[in-house]
C-alpha cells in the first residue's frame, strides 16, 4: 500500500468517524430501531419450546440485523452529499479503492455498533442456559456476514444517490442481493449452534467468505464508476 | 428501414411457427413420462423459459461491461431490454413451475431453495427496471445499471447450483450434469429443440424490445424539441 492511497484511506476514514459522531442520531436511531424490533418479534412469538429456540433466536436476530443495517447503510453518504463533499472528491485525483475502502470500513465500524448490542438483546430474550446462544464463533460469523453486506451498503448507497423515489429503490435492491449472505450466514450459524457435522458447517462458512470476496471486489472495481466525475 | 422491419417481422414469425410446431410436438406426439404422466409435458415450456431468463441475465452482464468500458448508452439500453425479457421469462419459469409443483409437490408453491432464488432474481430485474426509470442522466444511467448489471448476474450461480447445494424439492439438474443426462433421448432431444426456439425468441424479443426503447426515446427528444421551436417561435 504506497502512503497517498494510505493517507487518502484515513483521511476518508476519519472524516466519516467525525461526521458520525457528531450527528450521534444517525447512530442511536438503528439501535432503538433494532431494539424494537426485537421486542416486538419477542412479543408476537411468545413463549417457544427448546428445539425451536436456536431457529428463532437466528431468524431474529439476522432478520433485525439486516434491516437496521439497511437503515445505516442507506444514510452512508448523506453528510457527505449535504456538505459537497462527495462533489468535491468526484473533481479531486482521489484513489477510487481508497474512497470505497474508507467507506467500507466505516460502515463496518458503524455496524459493528449496531451488530453487538442487537445480538446481545437477542441472545438475552432467547436465554437458554444449556446451549449458550452467543458464541463467539457466531460473532465471527455476524461480522462475516457484516462484510458483504455492508459492501453491498456502500455500493447501493451511492447507485442510489442521484435516483428518485430512494428510499423505496435501497431496499427493493438491497434484500435480494444481501439474500445469498444472509442465507449462508444463518445456515452456518444454524449448524454452528445445533452441533452438527462440521463439513457442513464450512460448506456454509465457505459460501459466506465466497460472497464477502465477491462483493469486496465488485465494489473496490466498481466503486470508481459511481464516483467518477459526470 | 421498412425492409428490415419486414425481415425482423418475417424472422419472429419464423421462430412461434416453429415454436408451435414444437409445442404440438411435445403436447401430442412424444411418449408420455412414465413415473409423471402427461404433468411431465410442461417441462417443455418450463425448462426453456428458466434457460431464456439466465441467457437475459447473461446478455444483460455482457451489456453492463460493456456498458462501463465504452460508456455506450446503447449496450445500456439493451441491458434494459435484456432485464425486461429477462422478467418475463422468469415469471414464466416461476408460473409453470407452480402449476407443475400443484399436481406433483401437492403445492402451487413452497419456499423451496430453487424457487426462493429464482423469485429473487424476477426481484432484482424489478430492481434493474426501476433503478433505470429513477435515474435522469444518461451517464449516471450508464454507470449505476451497468453496475447493478453485473451484481445481478453474480446472483445467477447460486440459483443454478441451489438444487445441488441446497437438500430441496426441486429435482437436481437432469440435463447437464456428470455422467449424462437422466433422461430418455427422445425426451431430452425434444427438450433441447425447444430450448434452442425459446432462446432464439428471446433475443429476438430483446432486439425488438431495444428498437422499441431507442425509438421512443427519439420521438421523446423530438417532441421536446418540437415544444421548444413553438415556445421559441
Amino acid at each position: 500500500m504506497n502512503t497517498i492511497f494510505k493517507n487518502q484511506y484515513y483521511l476518508i476514514l476519519k472524516h466519516g468517524i467525525k461526521m458520525e459522531l457528531a450527528d450521534k442520531e444517525r447512530l442511536i436511531s438503528p439501535i432503538l430501531f433494532a431494539t424494537t424490533m426485537l421486542i416486538l418479534f419477542a412479543f408476537g412469538i411468545g413463549e417457544t419450546s427448546e428445539d425451536l429456540i436456536i431457529k428463532i433466536f437466528l431468524a431474529q436476530t439476522f432478520l433485525t440485523l439486516l434491516f437496521s443495517l439497511q437503515i445505516t447503510f442507506a444514510r452512508i453518504f448523506d453528510p457527505d452529499e449535504k456538505d459537497k463533499v462527495f462533489q468535491l472528491l468526484q473533481c479531486y485525483p482521489i484513489n477510487h479503492a481508497a474512497w470505497f475502502l474508507g467507506k467500507y470500513t466505516l460502515v463496518i465500524l458503524v455496524g459493528s455498533l449496531v451488530l453487538v448490542p442487537t445480538m446481545l438483546l437477542a441472545g438475552l430474550l432467547n436465554h437458554n442456559p444449556k446451549a449458550p446462544l452467543l458464541t463467539p464463533e457466531i460473532f465471527l460469523i455476524a461480522f462475516l456476514a457484516l462484510a458483504g453486506l455492508a459492501s453491498i451498503g456502500v455500493l447501493l448507497s451511492a447507485m442510489t444517490l442521484k435516483a428518485s423515489g430512494r428510499e423505496v429503490l435501497f431496499p427493493l435492491i438491497y434484500f435480494p442481493l444481501s439474500t445469498p449472505v444472509l442465507l449462508a450466514a444463518i445456515q452456518s450459524s444454524q449448524v454452528l449452534l445445533s452441533g452438527n457435522n462440521s463439513d457442513i458447517l464450512w460448506q456454509w462458512v465457505g459460501l459466506l467468505v465466497c460472497f464477502d470476496v465477491i462483493y469486496v471486489t465488485l465494489g473496490i472495481l466498481l466503486f470508481g464508476e459511481l464516483a467518477g466525475s459526470e | 428501414m421498412i425492409i428490415l422491419d419486414k425481415k425482423q417481422l418475417i424472422t419472429g414469425c419464423i421462430f412461434f411457427v416453429m415454436l408451435m410446431l414444437a409445442w404440438y410436438w411435445s403436447l401430442f406426439v412424444v411418449t408420455t413420462e412414465e413415473h409423471q404422466g402427461d404433468v411431465y409435458r410442461i417441462i417443455y415450456l418450463h425448462v426453456p423459459s428458466v434457460f431464456t431468463a439466465f441467457l437475459s441475465a447473461f446478455i444483460l452482464l455482457c451489456m453492463s461491461i460493456l456498458g462501463l468500458w465504452k460508456k455506450s448508452y446503447k449496450s445500456v439500453q439493451v441491458g434494459l431490454a435484456s432485464a425486461e425479457v429477462g422478467l418475463l421469462f422468469t415469471f414464466l419459469g416461476l408460473a409453470t413451475g407452480s402449476i407443475w409443483g400443484k399436481p406433483t409437490w401437492g403445492t402451487w408453491w413452497t419456499w423451496d431453495a430453487r424457487l426462493t432464488t429464482t423469485f429473487i432474481l424476477a426481484l432484482l430485474y424489478c430492481g434493474y427496471i426501476l433503478l433505470w426509470n429513477s435515474v435522469q442522466s444518461n451517464l449516471m444511467r450508464i454507470k449505476v445499471c451497468s453496475v447493478l448489471g453485473i451484481m445481478i448476474a453474480a446472483n445467477i450461480p447460486i440459483i443454478y447450483k441451489s438444487v445441488t447445494w441446497w437438500r430441496t424439492l426441486h429435482q437436481p439438474p437432469s440435463i447437464f450434469r456428470r455422467g449424462g443426462s437422466s433422461m430418455s433421448p427422445e425426451i431430452l432431444s425434444l427438450l433441447l429443440i425447444n430450448i434452442a426456439i425459446m432462446l432464439a425468441i428471446g433475443i429476438w424479443l430483446i432486439i425488438q424490445r431495444y428498437k422499441n426503447i431507442t425509438l421512443g426515446e427519439d420521438l421523446e427528444e423530438e417532441s421536446y424539441l418540437q415544444i421548444r421551436q413553438q415556445e421559441g417561435g
